[in-house]
């Protein structure tokens, strides 16, 4: 599904980072891990380019994103929100108001559709925006720490339903917490300042020593 | 309620002051008249007040919902470009800078001495505040926000409409109730400068003729007038509140 030859993750103006070869699977769940400043962010923004960096080769131009925070205007409805997209494209129709509610239904909030997004609870709010990742049919998905903010067992709810929803698609969930992923993800990359590393077993990182020492690029 | 009570209180502790000083230091009513004399011209004369505020209440509303669309307008012009934001911040800036008054004598030359030329100094005091606030309103979106949309692909002018734009209202109305507090020095300046009639206009008029007593009741009724047109912005733009996505 994704391949990338050597791409640097530096900016301009800043220490290096590291160049890194990467490829992944098909229907492949991937968690990747990295403190911040490693480029984890940089590596995203480039995979969300068009045109892409010669580097990257990627078999999908449908492609959807989880931002940390929800990113929802709240002066629309849920079930706008979730269309956002096909509102942006000029595609919005009755029909995609009824897959977006559908949607809705499916991240158990059915008979929310109609509500402003700006007065959804945050564990609510998350649910949209996962929706409106399903409605974009994309192919490859990026979470970037989606469940950030979220308490514990919101966290929990939401892994599941990522896990129960996203089965098709190729997956790419970026956090600092394996924890909230252990359960659903394959495998485990790690990105220091140095390296790429992996894959990984999640298991091992049951410790957060180990965690930490992965991290640094010990591991 | 409170909010009343604490008006009134403030208001009687100010008179009092005023009274107090008048008092103390035994002034002229030429130089400062006491408090019952102000009240008085303004309770015997309230026709005279009445017109002259209504004319600058004209003047300061005008400017301000003219300046509010042009600031407004302007931002929504540079605000994808940074080459163009870089070739007309200057202007802009140099547009504040100069005092008004440095430009009274020349807009009066071009405009006369009518309502247009008091217009154009309020729209010139109102833009720039609107036009500054609305662009750090664009520029705020977090990182997180344009990856969102960005993943989305959509069209550029249905993204800036129905996204960019009403996400940057909220700060547009912070650039408006800035605006609104300074907007009454156009249109006072302008009155200054040459009019027929005006808050203004009645001071300069009074202070010629030695009538403190008026000029001062001129400056009460231009400082509830400014209270006025300030709490009606304040809350007009509060609506736009709704649009607020992000701090």
């Amino acid at each position: 599904m994704l391949t990338i030859r050597q791409l640097d993750l530096s900016y301009p103006g800043y220490p290096p980072l590291a160049t890194i070869d990467w490829s992944i699977g098909r229907g492949q769940h991937v968690a990747l891990l990295g403190r911040s400043g490693v480029g984890k962010s940089t590596l995203l923004k480039a995979l969300l380019e068009t045109p892409k960096p010669p580097q990257i080769q990627c078999e999908t131009t449908r492609i959807a994103y989880m931002a940390q925070s929800p990113v929802l205007l709240p002066w629309l409805s849920a079930r706008d929100n979730v269309m956002l997209g096909a509102r942006l494209r000029g595609e919005q129709s009755s029909e995609t108001a009824e897959i977006a509610d559908a949607l809705l239904d499916r991240v158990g909030l059915s008979g929310l559709a109609a509500r402003a997004g700006g007065q959804l609870s945050g564990g609510q709010k998350s649910r949209v925006a996962l929706a409106r990742c399903l409605f974009e049919e994309a192919e490859l998905v990026l979470l970037d720490e989606p469940f950030a903010g979220l308490d514990r067992s919101t966290r929990i709810d939401m892994a599941e339903l990522c896990r129960e929803l996203l089965v098709d698609q190729t997956v790419i969930l970026v956090t600092h917490d394996p924890r909230d992923a252990s359960d659903w993800l394959e495998a485990a990359w790690v990105l220091s300042a140095q390296q790429l590393s992996g894959p990984l077993d999640l298991q091992a990182f049951q410790d957060d020593r180990e965690l930490i020492r992965a991290l640094d690029g010990a591991l | 309620m409170i909010r009343v009570l604490r008006g009134l209180i403030t208001t009687a502790v100010l008179l009092t002051l005023w009274a107090g000083i008048v008092w103390i230091f035994d002034l002229p009513h030429y130089i400062l008249p006491g408090p019952e004399r102000v009240i008085s011209v303004l309770w015997t004369r309230p026709e005279l007040f009445v017109h002259h505020a209504l004319i600058t209440a004209a003047e300061i509303s005008a400017g301000l919902a003219l300046g509010g669309i042009f600031g407004l307008a302007v931002a929504c012009l540079i605000a994808d470009s940074p080459r163009l934001q870089r070739w007309t911040m200057p202007a802009l800036v140099i547009s504040q800078a100069l005092p008004v008054f440095a430009l009274a004598p020349i807009l009066m030359l071009w405009l006369g001495y009518g309502f247009a030329s008091k217009l154009a100094m309020t729209t010139l005091i109102v833009f720039f505040p609107v036009t500054a606030a609305t662009l750090s309103g664009f520029r705020a979106l977090p990182s997180s926000w344009s990856d969102t949309i960005t993943a989305l692909r959509g069209q550029r002018l249905r993204i800036f409409w129905q996204v960019r734009f009403p996400l940057a209202l909220p700060f547009a109305g912070s650039g408006l109730r800035i605006a609104a507090s300074v907007a009454p020095i156009g249109a006072v300046v302008g009155e200054w400068m040459g009019s027929a009639g005006g808050l203004g206009y009645l001071m300069l008029h009074a202070n010629g003729r030695g009538q403190t007593d008026v000029l001062f009741a001129a400056l009460v009724v231009l400082c509830g007038l400014a209270l006025l047109i300030w709490g009606i912005t304040n809350r007009l733009t509060r609506s736009l509140n709704r649009y607020q996505a992000f701090d």
